[in-house]
């Protein structure tokens, strides 16, 4: 396994393949369209969850945020012992410079998963089991927090966490 | 040397799962699923100012010949294509970024469906170095998140099985007609065109052309013309008139691409060997219509 993983398939030397198709890439540019990208992301996540995840604080919507202390999650989620081996799959170490990058120190990431959501009703004749009536919200939809949504939360809380 | 040729076979394939191809629910339920994950809209008219369709064409003829080169499955390109359609569909982009979109795209579905994933560093040698892996890795966020973290999206390929399971096909030409419709399969995913249609419908036309096409030559089908297409479109729930419609675009798109390869014959530098080996489908330039 410590081997170099797609070397069964190097690069032919002089292959076509290797080319650049709309000339120059401004670095600079990639990298503030990123950020901006990235911000964008939050932004929405932010809305569809209502949950301020720069400061960690539940808004008013559809979802009723708790803190929950001791949650019974997988050792997976919880310890950094997995972690190496995901890195060295897609080859290469992780940027470490941008805030927006959820790969961080891995035992705090965690801590914070603590926070559970559930959605509310907001009203009795919009009852949260009508599956996607045609006046459904996007995130009203679901009414359990499934393993993506907990991913997604999961996600920004981490982000938050990397401020200072 | 049996054992050696284990040691050498470094990819590990899980074997066709009868639960998963003689399930009737399952064909059911990828119809049902599919259109979530076409992309939402044209989006050269309405989201693209700088991007044009020839663009995309040129990128996804590169991510063709990264995908062909390293090997990789067959899924893998039009997924890529996929997901970068879908996020062309949401965020206005400058062509400087498409290339390395496309790295991003084939980074990801590759880790999704093959055991030994595509590096970033690979991908990005063959931008020539314009982008750095780090710019890779910090854009592969990017698209998570514009697409949600739905990765798992329904591609024409899983669809194969299920067409060609119910066709009266005689056994042993079965293998050159997946093969010859995932050829096709790959090239509509080049094509604007098809970007939009249900992926059961590129199937079902890839695997009636493939029929069409193979039938000139020798006996493959004893169902052919209309026939073939009725049964087809039963198959896939598709309009009869679609499908022929459809399948009769993917023989131009064919067309085309022959005749550019003859234009650009004479710089072909691979190998019929190499063309063998590949797990991506079979050239277009294999193929005689």
């Amino acid at each position: 396994m410590s081997e170099p993983s797609r070397d069964a398939h190097p690069i032919p030397r002089g292959s076509k393949a290797c080319r650049r198709l709309f000339g120059p890439v401004d670095s600079e540019q990639l990298s503030r369209d990123c950020d901006a990208l990235m911000a964008s992301c939050v932004q929405e996540a932010c809305e569809r969850w209502n949950f301020d995840f720069v400061t960690e604080t539940p808004l008013k919507g559809d979802f009723a945020w708790e803190r929950v202390w001791g949650l019974g999650l997988p050792k997976l989620y919880l310890s950094s012992g997995s972690r190496g081996s995901r890195d060295d799959l897609g080859g290469g170490k992780r940027p470490s410079s941008s805030p927006a990058l959820l790969q961080g120190t891995a035992q705090e990431d965690h801590v914070d998963l603590s926070l559970s959501c559930a959605l509310v009703p907001r009203s009795p004749e919009r009852p949260e089991e009508s599956p996607g009536g045609p006046s459904t919200s996007q995130g009203r939809k679901r009414r359990q927090t499934s393993m993506t949504d907990f991913y997604h939360s999961k996600r920004r809380l981490v982000f938050s966490k990397r401020r200072p | 040397m049996e054992l050696l040729c284990c040691e050498m076979d470094r990819v590990r394939r899980a074997v066709p799962d009868a639960n998963l191809l003689y399930d009737d629910r399952v064909l059911q339920n990828l119809l049902t699923i599919e259109e979530r994950y076409l992309p939402q809209c044209s989006y050269f008219k309405c989201v693209q100012k700088d991007i044009q369709p020839y663009m995309r064409r040129m990128v996804a003829t590169w991510m063709l010949e990264v995908c062909e080169e390293q090997k990789c499955e067959e899924e893998v390109f039009p997924l890529a294509m996929n997901y970068l359609d879908r996020f062309l569909a949401g965020v206005p982009t400058p062509k400087t970024h498409l290339q390395l979109l496309g790295a991003v795209c084939m980074f990801l579905a590759s880790k999704l469906k093959e055991t030994i994933p595509l590096t970033a560093e690979k991908l990005c040698i063959y931008t020539d170095n314009s982008i750095k892996p780090q710019e890779l890795l910090e854009w592969e966020l990017v698209v998570l998140g514009k697409l949600k973290w739905n990765l798992a999206a329904v591609t024409p390929h899983d669809f194969i099985e299920h067409i060609l399971r119910k066709l009266p096909q005689p056994s042993e030409k079965v293998p050159l007609i997946r093969k010859h419709a995932q050829t096709f399969i790959a090239l509509c995913a080049t094509d604007f065109k098809f970007a939009m249609y249900p992926p059961s419908m590129i199937a079902t036309g890839s695997v009636g052309a493939a029929i069409c096409g193979l039938q000139q030559d020798e006996d493959v089908s004893s169902l052919t013309g209309d026939a073939l297409v009725e049964l087809l479109a039963k198959i896939t729930n598709t309009d009869v008139d679609c499908l022929k419609a459809c399948q009769e675009q993917i023989e131009v798109v064919l067309l085309n691409s022959l005749q550019q390869f003859r234009q650009d014959q004479g710089d072909g530098s691979k190998s019929e060997d190499e063309l063998d080996q590949a797990s991506t489908p079979t050239d277009v330039r294999d193929i005689d219509l």
